[in-house]
């Protein structure tokens, strides 16, 4: 099809549903309006640029060929197998007519061709990442995707480096190192690509690393700017624009006071996941790492900043706002989740939001001009936080669930959190937040934690097992303006994958025993599973091919903290191993093995 | 009559004097290697079974704590002091392979561990050689082995107080008491 | 009195005395408020107890002695009962004497309870100072609270205080029972594991007060000792100034080289020395090293010589304790010493 027609095609397309939803929205009070101009910054093109979709983390598709009449009938189109056997948590990128994956280490980047049948591949580039660094990596030696910006593919490797890669020929050009995995950091985040610079956050808060986001120019590869997550404000870039919303997250040189002597170098606060960027507003937003170690009895005091959202200005990466919602964590309860964004009418006002589903349970609705709370509701089982007190953006913890050194049982949600870094997708059509989330409670006992550089600075044994109900997982769809959930599917195992939701009113999301589905976006209910090889946590994603048809992309190939029982081959008698997650898990490895495989679906 | 009994009482004495003889190397306590060597990259353990030209025969190496119930004990202190249990838990694995198991990727006579302990292995295991002093090691040695229960049960370390890592009685109930 | 036997009492008494003269661990020689407290209930209890003492002795010597007149020895087989006069005054002795101790009894166990409570008090004033001290085999942790996080300083083996000030002493352990006691200034304090057991104290005068853990905890319960440093208020806030700094840099070429010692060993393993990069938690933090009396919780002076003994060979005077035995080579162990002990 030559691009004009498709280019008109797409227009009218653009244009019948625009008016569509104008129409709904002006009738059902309050919710989203005209989603694609302004949420999604770069015209939806049928393509898939960056991991989260657009700027805004969205995680919507335009594409409504396949819509919740027709979904039934997906069949599968073509696979592909990367030959690997850890955790493949990426997202497939589909830029001009190439779909680009990323794998868990070796961390390969493999193109390939989608104008040809059954996609063969073009090219594949590796990167020669360090063997080693897996020993560094938490939670399975995953990579969660790139981005594509200017003809060139950006990502990440295990062993601390990003890289650019040219997108038509494969060819490497330019490699940066950025930390070192002696001091035990790692990289497995997609990278954003914001104004020319490659945002690029380190992993390793249970190593003790100190916690960053990096801005590389993305030409040539340089390190423009670096804002650590802890320590005194000038590494953290907070200057005189730093405006926090409040009280508690004011004060000057904050990343040293709230710490024992020295103890910020090593306490975590790393930006291991998602980053969100609003071009109005020039503020991209991120969350940091849980602290370190686990025994929080080892480091009193509020430990900024981490577990805190940043908004900081890409250009410089000064922080205008931050707001920490779990000052002195003491669950594991990293703030590194996903930030939507989303302008919504909140109690009858139009307002610009992030909707931010914390590891602490809670789905925080936040002003992204100022960092204001505006709701704070619970969309798991929560025992240890009552509410988010608004007008001071205080955490109002149960001390009985209060961890140290000592033994504290029953506490909810486990360190995983309601949600871990699987990240939900929002329908500017329905309004809702799609949430593949988890249903976990843990028994906790805080130790002595050792620092030595290199080597894991946890502190707990830990043992976790499924919430109320019996199921570990659910996919909840979550009405933000009103802060409800409005259904809800359980799962017998966390839900560990992302989910893509599309214009034809259809949610997709993997379970880890291997069944990829698709639901009525509005009423939750199943339309089409399909069994793949292996369980999924990836991401989601939906393109329109060459030939104009609309498929639906996802990796197949378990793994990561969840499945690390299976793709690291671990004993199930003991409960305490991956932190914890094998006590929860231990049926999983007769559920699936492992085994990455790319699947393709689409419409017959 | 009397000739009878004193056979027996030498005879039970001497059956206690040598099941007494049996705890002696449980017991030892060498609290004080001398000298003490930092470990070094060994090169006594075969890691394949493979042996080209037929079979020959290669001294074993032992560990010079098996059975002694002190370094098993100082073993399982050093697992945790040195991060041992950060990757590989107690015994399951985490970011490291489990330690209890019967397929060992660079084998698990105790001369491997040492080699695997003291040189690293290319997937991510640290090399501690050049730092710790080679007793350590042999004492974490003996300590892993006991994991696998191939230490003689009266020297393995009595149950930790800590919460018991056994998966298969937890489940969620709010407010049971625990 | 024969003169030996007065002799041998003189000498049992002058020995028995020499107890009181030494102040060096001593609960005799009280130098804060509990201790004087109880150190008054002990004297009393010496006094009462020693005089009852005296007494009883003299009641059970005092018929060898005593040549009972006017009465016939009686023959054992005509008499087998003591008459009802003697059973009466008998009676009497002996009800009175219970009585006496009865009351007597009741009188020590009042003014123990008084005295205990005295000690441990209700709440401690506001202005309190809160360290909590950590047991673990065989050494101690300090940590100075803080409201302020960043002025929370942790330390090892050695505690000072300013005078008149009360001292709130959290306790804690990492593995085994251990008690914290500091004969001059209070009583003894289990520290147990998974429980935070509290007691304080205020010190009256200057000084240096030595301790000791008081419930067998291991191998080397013996030498798990600690240093309670008394001083003036503005001296113990230099001294808090001065341990909140990281450690100094290292200015020669000699103390840059045992610098490096320190890291490239297994040293950083165990120790942390803030400044550098060194945070192990395992064992004592050595920040400010120098500035302490002893080592190795209270066994050595902190000397040169005895340092670098205690680094080379640990086991010899500790057996049995955690430090692990590090190999130095003898090129590198008098440039480690140096750098440690200018850690002031």
């Amino acid at each position: 099809m030559r691009s004009s027609e498709r280019l008109r095609t797409l227009e009218g397309r653009l244009h019948a549903s625009c008016c569509r939803m104008l129409r709904t929205a002006s009738l059902i009070f309050g919710l989203v309006f005209c989603g694609m101009c302004q949420i999604q910054n770069q015209p939806d093109d049928g393509q898939w640029i960056m991991a989260a979709k657009n700027y805004s983390s969205t995680r919507f598709s335009t594409l409504d060929q396949i819509n919740s009449g027709n979904a039934a009938t997906l069949k599968l189109a073509w696979t592909f197998s990367t030959g690997l056997t850890k955790g493949h948590e990426a997202a497939p990128l589909i830029v001009n007519n190439t779909m680009y994956l990323v794998t868990p280490w070796p961390n390969l980047l493999y193109a390939l061709d989608l104008t040809k049948p059954g996609a063969p591949l073009k090219w594949k580039y590796t990167p020669h990442a360090s063997r080693s660094s897996q020993g560094t990596a938490c939670c399975d030696v995953v990579n969660r995707g790139a981005a594509y910006y200017n003809g060139r593919i950006y990502y990440n490797t295990l062993d601390v480096h990003t890289v650019a890669v040219d997108a038509n020929t494969g060819r490497e050009i330019w490699k940066t190192q950025l930390g070192s995995i002696d001091d035990g950091e790692s990289i497995t985040m997609a990278p954003i690509v914001v104004k020319g610079k490659v945002l690029v956050g380190n992993s390793g808060g249970e190593f003790g690393v100190r916690g960053w986001l990096a801005a590389l120019d993305a030409d040539t590869g340089k390190i423009v700017w670096r804002a650590y997550s802890t320590g005194p404000d000038k590494d953290v870039l907070i200057g005189p624009s730093f405006k926090p919303f409040y009280a508690a997250d004011r004060g000057k040189d904050l990343g040293v006071k709230s710490w024992p002597a020295d103890a910020w170098k090593i306490g975590g606060g790393s930006a291991w996941s998602w980053i969100s960027y609003d071009p109005d507003l020039d503020l991209i937003y991120y969350g940091t790492s849980n602290a370190g170690p686990w025994n929080a009895d080892q480091r009193p005091g509020d430990n900024k900043w981490t577990s805190t959202l940043f908004a900081r200005r890409p250009e410089t990466g000064e922080a205008i706002w931050a707001y920490q919602m779990n000052p002195h964590d003491e669950h594991d309860y990293d703030g590194v989740n996903e930030n939507v964004l989303a302008d919504l009418n909140i109690k009858g006002q139009a307002r610009k939001v992030l909707l931010h589903p914390d590891r602490n349970g809670r789905l925080y609705v936040i002003d992204r001009a100022t960092g204001e709370v505006l709701s704070a509701e619970a969309f798991a089982y929560v025992n240890t936080s009552t509410s988010v007190d608004l007008k001071t953006g205080h955490l109002n913890t149960v001390p009985a669930k209060s961890t140290g050194l000592k033994t504290v049982r029953d506490i909810c949600p486990a360190a995983p959190g309601g949600k871990d870094w699987q990240p939900s997708a929002f329908s500017p059509k329905t309004g809702w937040l799609y949430l593949p989330h988890n249903n976990l409670c843990m028994d906790f006992e805080g130790l002595q934690a050792n620092y030595i550089s290199g080597t894991p600075y946890v502190g707990a044994n830990v043992r976790m097992y499924a919430g109320p109900g019996g199921n570990r997982g659910e996919f909840t769809a979550w009405d933000p303006a009103n802060a409800r959930a409005v259904w809800s599917v359980k799962e017998t195992f966390p839900a560990w994958s992302g989910a893509l939701v599309t214009a034809g009113d259809v949610v997709f999301y993997g379970t880890m025993d291997g069944w990829f589905k698709a639901l009525d976006a509005r009423t939750g209910k199943l339309l089409w599973q399909f069994k793949t090889g292996s369980g999924i946590v990836g991401q989601p994603v939906s393109y329109r091919g060459p030939d104009n048809k609309q498929y639906i992309a996802i990796f197949a190939g378990v793994g990561g903290w969840s499945g690390a029982v299976v793709s690291g081959g671990l004993n199930t008698q003991d409960g305490s191993a991956a932190l914890g997650f094998v006590n929860a898990m231990t049926d999983l490895p007769q559920h699936t093995n492992t085994g990455g495989t790319l699947y393709v679906f689409s419409l017959p | 009559m009397f000739f009878r009994s004193r056979n027996l009482l030498l005879a039970g004495s001497g059956a206690a004097f040598v099941s007494l003889l049996a705890g002696c190397q449980r017991e030892k306590q060498e609290l004080r290697p001398r000298p003490a060597q930092v470990a070094v990259y060994g090169d006594a353990a075969r890691e394949s079974e493979i042996q080209p030209g037929g079979p020959q025969t290669q001294a074993a190496v032992n560990n010079p704590f098996y059975s002694n119930a002190l370094a098993i004990s100082e073993g399982q202190r050093l697992f945790s002091w040195y991060n041992c249990s950060g990757c590989h838990a107690n015994g399951g694995g985490a970011i490291g392979p489990p330690l209890i198991k019967k397929d060992w990727i660079y084998g698990g006579e105790p001369a491997n561990l040492f080699d695997t302990i003291v040189k690293g292995r290319p997937n991510g295991m640290p090399a501690w050689g050049g730092r710790i002093p080679e007793y350590q090691v042999w004492q974490l040695v003996a300590y892993i082995r006991s994991l696998n229960g191939e230490q003689p049960k009266s020297a393995t370390p009595e149950r930790q107080d800590h919460i018991e890592t056994n998966p298969e009685t937890l489940h969620f109930e709010e407010g049971a008491n625990r | 009195m024969k003169p030996r036997m007065a002799a041998s009492l003189a000498l049992g008494l002058a020995a028995f005395c020499s107890g009181c003269a030494v102040s060096y661990q001593s609960s005799v020689d009280p130098a804060g408020t509990q201790a004087e407290q109880i150190a008054v209930l002990w004297w009393f209890f010496l006094a009462l107890l020693g005089a009852i003492f005296v007494l009883v002795m003299a009641f059970a010597v005092w018929p060898l002695f005593h040549r009972h007149r006017g009465v016939n020895p009686e023959a054992l087989e005509e008499r087998h009962e003591p008459s009802r006069e003697t059973e009466r005054k008998l009676g009497r002795v002996v009800g009175w004497a219970s009585g006496i101790t009865v009351l007597i009894l009741l009188a020590l166990i009042v003014i123990s309870v008084i005295t205990g409570r005295a000690t441990a008090g209700s709440e401690p004033p506001r202005d309190h100072l809160a360290i909590e001290v950590t047991g673990s085999q065989w050494w101690w942790s300090v940590r100075y609270v803080n409201d302020d996080a960043s002025r929370i300083l942790t330390t090892a083996n050695e505690i000072h205080v300013p005078v008149g000030r009360t001292v709130l002493i959290r306790g804690l352990s990492h593995d085994v029972i251990h008690s914290f006691w500091i004969p001059n200034l209070q009583g003894k304090r289990d520290l147990i594991p998974s429980r935070v057991t509290t007691e304080w104290f205020q010190a009256s005068r200057p000084g240096r007060y030595r301790g000791q853990c008081a419930e067998f905890c291991g191998l080397q319960h013996a030498k798990m000792a600690l240093w309670v440093i008394a001083e003036p208020s503005d001296r113990y806030d230099a001294w808090m100034e001065n341990q909140l700094k990281p450690a100094a840099a290292p200015s020669t070429p000699d103390t840059q080289a045992g610098q490096q010692v320190f890291l490239s060993h297994a040293c950083v393993f165990c120790h942390t020395i803030r400044g550098t990069s060194a945070a192990g938690q395992a064992g004592p933090d050595l920040t400010h090293l120098a500035s302490r009396l002893t080592i190795a919780a209270g066994t050595l002076a902190n000397t040169k010589g005895n340092l670098a003994g205690w680094i080379t060979d640990p086991q010899s005077i500790k057996p049995g304790n955690h430090m692990a035995t590090v190999p130095l080579r003898s090129e590198d162990l008098q440039p480690l010493v140096d750098y440690l002990e200018s850690l002031q």
